[in-house]
C-alpha cells in the first residue's frame, strides 16, 4: 500500500495575525502544519499499521521552515518526506495543488489523503484539485478509510448523527475531516533524532495553477456587533428574551 | 543444657535454616542488582551509619501516626533486644552449665560483672512484655479493629496474591511467630526459676510462681523458642518483613540529589555499554536503589494517607505499587515466573490510569519513613509510555504540542508572553537588550492567564517602587520545563532548556526570580545540569529581603484580615521555602492561622505534575475543595468578624484555589488571594486602574 499524504505549512494564529498590503505580513508569523493535516498523517499511519506498505509525505516549503514539520511526520510513523522548494510564502492553495500534484505524479500513489481544509483559505480545494490533476477520484469529510486489497470502505459524517460508508476502488484523493483516533503525540526526542538522522527529498515547484484567488484587501475584523446584558430577575429576564426574539420575527 | 542428640539436632537445622537464609538473602540481592545504575551515591560508609543512628531513634517513623509509632518503636527495641536474647538462649543449649539467672550465679563471674548481668536479665525480661504487648496491638489492629489505613481503594491495580490476602498472612505468621517465640523464651527462663523469683526477671517469676521449675520444661521451652527462629530467619527473606533487613539499608542508600531534581531518564553510568532506552517498561528499567524500595516496604500506607491523588479516589497508592513490586519479584525470582521479570509495570505494578494521577507532590517520599521514591518510578513509567506511543490524555497532548510549538502550555504565540508588560505604565527592561540586576522568569500562568495577569502586574509594580533593577526575557522566555520533565516528556524538557538557556545567555543578569515554584524547582536543581549556573529565588524572598532593607515599608498594617498560608509543594517541601511568605505575613500584621497540614505536610493542590493539563476531570471531590475546607476549619476555631483570606504563592494555586471556592460554595465566606495583593496594600500600590480611573 503506497499513501501519500499532502500537507500545508499555514501561518500560526496562535499569535495575533499580523497584516501587511493585502496580506498576511509573512515576515512575523510563524508558520504550523495544517490541524486536519495531522488528521490526514494519522490515517495514512493507521492503514499502514494495519495492512502494511509506506507512506511518504509530501509539502510546498512555502518559507524555508517546512523540515520541523516533515520530523514530525516521520516521528509519527512516516517512512519519507519530500518537500518543493517553492520559498513563496503567498501562494495560494490553487497554486500550492498544482506543484504537490506534479510531485505526487510519478509516486505511484494507491492514495492521496489531504486536509479536508486548512484554517487560512478554508477553501478546501487541494484535495479536489490533486484528484483532478491526478485523474483520480475524489472523496471528501472522512471520519475512517479502512482497506482492504484493492478497496477502501470509507466512512463519512453528516450533520445531525447520520453517518455514511462508501467503498471506493482504489487509487483515490481523500480529503480527511478527521482520523478514527486522535492524532497521536510525537516524542520530541524522537522528532529530534528524525532531525539528525532522516533526509528530505526536495522538489522543485513545476507547473503554473489554472485558476486562482486573488486578494483584493486584507483587514483585522472590525467589531461591529456587541453583548446586551439583560438585568433583572429570572422571570424578568425571560420576559425580556421572548419579547426580543418576537421582536426579530423568530418566535 | 542440651543432651548430645539435642545438639546434634540443633546443628542440622540451624545449618539447614542458614542455607535457606542466605539463598533468600542471595537472592534478593541478585534480583537488586538487575536494576539499572542509580545516580552516583557520594560516601556511602558515612550514610549508612546515619541511616543507622536514625533507625535506633526511629525517626522517620514519627513524621505521622505518633501513637502507633511509639508502638513500633517498642516492637523495633524488643526485636533488637532478642537478638541478643537468642544468642544467650543459644549459649545455655549449647555450652553445659551456662545460664544467666540468680545474677549468672551458676557461672561464678567475676565480680563486676554482675551488674551487666542484672541489667541484661531485666532488659530482656521486661522487653519481652513490651513486643507482646506491641505485637498484640499490631495484631489487634489489623484483624480485630481492621483499621482503613491498612487497607487499599478497589480501584487500585493489586497482584492477586496480595488482593488474596498475602500481607495478612504474613503479618499473622510473623505475629505468632512473635508471640510464641517471645512467650517460649519466658518459659524456659521461668522453668529454670529452681530457687524462686528473681528480682531481675520480674515476669519470668510471676510465670514460675504459676507453672513453677521443670528440668523438661525448660527443654521444650527451649526448642520451642530456637525453633521459631530458624524457622522465621529464612521466611522472613521471602514474605514483607524483608523489611527488618532491607529498611535501613534502604534508607541509607536513600535518594542524595536534592528533592527537586529527578533522575535521568537514562542513566548517566554505562555499565558494559549496555544500551538503555528512556524510562522504566519492565521492572529491571528501574534503578536498583528502587529496586530495593519494594523490600524496604511494609505496608504501613503513610504514603497513601497523604497522596493527593488518592485522596481524591484515583486508583493510585503508593504503597500498592512497592508491594506489587515486591511480589513480582518474588513470583519471578523465588517462583516459577521468571517471565514476570520482562512483564509490563503497567499491567502488573500500576495501572496506567495510575500513572497519570500522580501530582508529583513528593508526599509520598517525604513521608516514607524508609526512603522510598514511587514517585520516581511513576516518572519512569511515564517516560517510556510517551516514548511508546501509548495514548495519552487529550489535554496533556495539547499541551505538550503547544509547548513544543510555542514554548507555552496555553497555545498562545511566543510574542504575546511579554504583552502584559507592554500595558505597564513604565516600561518593564527587556533583559535580553539590557542588562538588569534581577531577571525576573514569569512562567506561563503568571504571563498568559488573564485571573492571573493583575497578580503579575502588581508584582511589576511592587518591584518598580522598591526600586529594583529587573527585567523579564519577553518572548525569548519559554516554559521551564518543570511540569513537562514530570509529564515523562524528556526531550521536550532538554529543548525547553536549550531554549531557556539560549535566552539567558543573551541577558545580562545577576540573580534569577520567579513568581513560579514549579520553575522555580528547575531552574534551581535541574538547570545546573546544564549548565545553568544561576541564583534564583522565590519572589516571597525578595520581597522579604526588599522590606528588610528598608525598600518597602509596610505603610497600612493588614490587622482587619484573618489568614492562612498554603504551601506550595514546589516551593515548601521540594525547597524548603517555608519561612519568607510567613515572615511577609507577619510584617503585613495579618491575623494568621497555620492549617493542620502545613510546611512540609502540606496538601497538594492537585495541580502539579501535569494535571492541570488533563482534559478529563475524574468525579469526586479534588483535593483543591479538601483543602479549602480545611482552611475554613482553621478559620472556624478563631472565630470573629475579619475577613478570611486564603494566600498562596504560586499562580496555579490562585486558579485551583479559586476554583474550589466557588464549587464548594464558599464564596463570601473566604477569598484566594496572592500575597503580592496583600503586599500591595499594606505598602500602598494600588491596582493603577483604580488610580487612573
Amino acid at each position: 500500500m503506497n499513501i501519500v499524504v499532502a500537507i500545508k505549512h499555514i501561518p500560526s494564529i496562535a499569535d495575533d495575525l499580523p497584516v501587511k498590503g493585502n496580506n498576511v505580513d509573512f515576515d512575523s508569523v510563524d508558520f504550523v502544519l495544517n490541524e486536519w493535516d495531522e488528521h490526514s498523517i494519522e490515517q495514512a499511519v493507521l492503514i499502514k499499521e494495519a495492512v502494511g506498505g509506506t507512506v511518504t509525505v509530501v509539502g510546498v516549503d512555502l518559507i524555508g521552515e517546512l523540515d520541523n514539520a516533515l520530523h514530525l511526520a516521520l516521528a509519527k510513523g512516516a517512512d519519507k518526506v519530500v518537500k518543493i522548494t517553492a520559498d513563496d510564502p503567498a501562494a495560494d492553495s490553487h497554486q500550492q495543488a498544482k506543484w504537490l500534484a506534479e510531485a505526487i505524479k510519478g509516486m505511484g500513489a494507491d492514495m492521496v489523503f489531504a486536509g479536508v481544509q486548512a484554517s487560512n483559505d478554508i477553501d478546501g480545494q487541494i484535495g479536489p484539485m490533486i484528484a483532478a490533476y491526478l485523474d483520480m477520484p475524489y472523496i471528501g469529510g472522512t471520519s475512517a478509510i479502512e482497506v482492504s486489497g484493492n478497496t477502501a470502505t470509507v466512512s463519512k459524517e453528516f450533520p445531525g448523527g447520520v453517518g455514511m460508508k462508501y467503498s471506493v476502488t482504489l487509487p483515490f484523493v481523500a480529503g480527511v475531516q478527521s482520523a478514527p483516533k486522535p492524532p497521536r503525540y510525537a516524542p520530541v526526542s524522537k522528532v529530534r533524532q528524525m532531525a539528525q538522522t532522516a533526509t528530505i527529498e526536495k522538489v522543485a515547484p513545476t507547473g503554473e495553477a489554472s485558476a486562482g484567488l486573488a486578494f483584493k484587501k486584507m483587514a483585522p475584523p472590525v467589531a461591529t456587533g456587541h453583548a446586551e446584558m439583560i438585568e433583572g430577575s429570572p422571570k424578568e429576564v425571560a420576559a425580556k428574551i421572548v419579547e426580543l426574539l418576537k421582536s426579530k420575527g423568530l418566535a | 543444657m542440651l543432651t548430645t542428640i539435642e545438639k546434634i539436632l540443633f546443628i542440622l537445622l540451624a545449618l539447614v535454616s542458614a542455607g535457606f537464609t542466605v539463598h533468600g538473602f542471595k537472592t534478593i540481592i541478585d534480583t537488586i542488582r538487575m536494576g539499572r545504575p542509580a545516580p552516583e551515591l557520594k560516601n556511602i560508609p558515612a550514610s549508612l551509619l546515619k541511616a543507622g543512628v536514625t533507625v535506633l531513634f526511629q525517626q522517620t517513623i514519627f513524621k505521622a501516626r505518633k501513637v502507633l509509632s511509639a508502638i513500633h518503636m517498642g516492637l523495633f527495641f524488643g526485636l533488637i533486644t532478642y537478638a541478643f536474647v537468642n544468642l544467650v538462649d543459644a549459649l545455655e543449649g549449647l555450652v553445659p552449665n551456662f545460664d544467666l539467672i540468680y545474677s549468672g550465679k551458676h557461672l561464678s563471674p567475676p565480680a563486676w560483672t554482675v551488674p551487666l548481668i542484672n541489667a541484661y536479665n531485666l532488659i530482656s525480661d521486661v522487653m519481652s512484655g513490651f513486643l507482646l504487648i506491641a505485637i498484640t496491638v499490631f495484631l489487634v489492629r489489623r484483624f480485630i479493629v481492621k483499621d482503613k489505613a491498612l487497607a487499599y481503594r478497589e480501584n487500585v491495580l493489586l497482584n492477586p496474591k496480595v488482593k488474596a490476602g498475602g500481607q495478612a498472612k504474613d503479618s499473622l505468621i510473623v505475629g505468632v511467630f512473635v508471640i510464641m517465640h517471645v512467650s517460649a523464651h519466658l518459659m524456659s527462663q521461668a522453668y529454670r526459676l529452681t530457687e524462686g523469683a528473681d528480682p531481675f526477671m520480674p515476669i519470668a517469676s510471676f510465670l514460675n510462681s504459676i507453672f513453677g521449675a521443670s528440668q523438661t520444661g525448660v527443654h521444650v521451652a527451649w526448642w520451642i523458642s530456637i525453633g521459631w527462629v530458624m524457622f522465621i530467619i529464612p521466611y522472613l527473606s521471602r514474605s514483607k518483613h524483608t523489611h527488618f533487613f532491607m529498611a535501613p539499608i534502604n534508607l541509607g542508600l536513600a535518594k542524595q540529589n536534592p528533592r527537586g531534581q529527578l533522575d535521568p531518564a537514562i542513566p548517566l553510568k554505562v555499565i558494559d555499554g549496555r544500551k538503555y532506552d528512556p524510562g522504566a517498561k519492565v521492572i529491571t528499567d528501574l534503578a536498583w536503589t528502587r529496586i530495593m524500595d519494594a523490600y524496604a516496604c511494609v505496608q504501613c500506607n503513610r504514603c497513601q494517607d497523604v497522596c493527593p491523588a488518592n485522596f481524591y479516589g484515583r486508583p493510585l497508592s503508593p504503597s500498592a505499587l512497592e508491594v506489587n513490586k515486591r511480589y513480582l519479584l518474588k513470583e519471578a525470582t523465588f517462583g516459577s515466573h521468571p517471565d514476570l521479570l520482562l512483564a509490563p509495570l503497567t499491567e502488573t505494578v500500576i495501572s496506567p490510569e495510575a500513572v497519570w494521577s500522580c501530582t508529583t507532590c513528593y508526599a509520598c517520599v517525604r513521608v516514607c519513613p524508609v526512603g522510598n521514591e514511587p514517585m520516581a518510578d511513576i516518572v519512569d513509567i511515564r517516560r517510556r509510555m510517551l516514548i511508546d506511543g501509548f495514548e495519552i490524555d487529550s489535554g496533556v497532548q495539547n499541551a505538550l504540542q503547544s509547548l513544543a510549538t510555542n514554548g507555552n502550555w496555553m497555545g498562545k504565540g511566543k510574542r504575546l508572553r511579554g504583552r502584559w508588560a507592554k500595558e505597564m505604565e513604565f516600561p518593564v527592561k527587556n533583559a535580553t537588550e539590557e542588562p538588569v540586576e534581577v531577571l525576573w522568569f514569569v512562567g506561563d500562568t503568571a504571563s498568559f492567564d488573564e485571573r492571573v495577569i493583575p497578580n503579575t502586574k502588581m508584582v511589576a509594580r511592587i518591584f518598580h517602587q522598591a526600586g529594583l533593577d529587573f527585567g523579564i526575557l519577553y518572548q525569548n522566555e519559554s516554559n521551564a520545563g518543570n511540569d513537562v520533565r514530570r509529564v515523562g516528556e524528556e526531550g521536550l524538557f532538554e529543548q525547553l532548556v536549550e531554549q531557556n538557556m539560549a535566552a539567558f545567555g543573551k541577558a545580562q543578569f545577576k540573580q534569577i526570580v520567579t513568581t513560579d515554584p514549579h520553575s522555580f524547582n528547575t531552574l534551581k536543581n535541574e538547570y545546573p545540569q546544564f549548565g545553568g549556573k544561576f541564583e534564583v529565588k522565590h519572589y516571597t524572598v525578595t520581597l522579604l529581603k526588599l522590606f528588610e532593607e528598608g525598600k518597602l515599608t509596610v505603610k497600612n498594617k493588614l490587622s482587619h484580615y484573618k489568614v492562612t498560608f498554603h504551601d506550595p509543594c514546589y516551593l515548601g517541601r521540594y525547597n524548603g521555602g517555608f519561612t519568607a511568605p510567613r515572615k511577609l505575613l507577619e510584617l503585613l500584621g495579618v491575623e494568621f492561622h497555620e492549617m493542620p497540614r502545613n510546611c512540609e505536610n502540606s496538601f497538594c493542590c492537585g495541580a502539579g505534575g501535569g494535571q492541570i493539563w488533563m482534559g478529563k476531570v475524574a468525579p469526586g471531590e479534588r483535593p483543591a475543595e479538601n483543602r479549602i475546607k480545611e482552611a475554613l476549619t482553621t478559620f472556624e476555631r478563631h472565630p470573629n468578624e475579619k475577613k478570611q483570606l486564603f494566600i498562596v504563592t504560586c499562580p496555579k494555586d490562585m486558579v485551583m484555589y479559586s476554583d474550589a471556592v466557588k464549587t464548594t460554595g464558599n464564596e463570601g465566606k473566604i477569598e484566594v488571594r496572592d500575597i503580592i495583593q496583600l503586599v500591595a496594600e499594606a505598602v500602598g500600590v494600588e491596582e493603577v486602574s483604580q488610580i487612573v480611573g
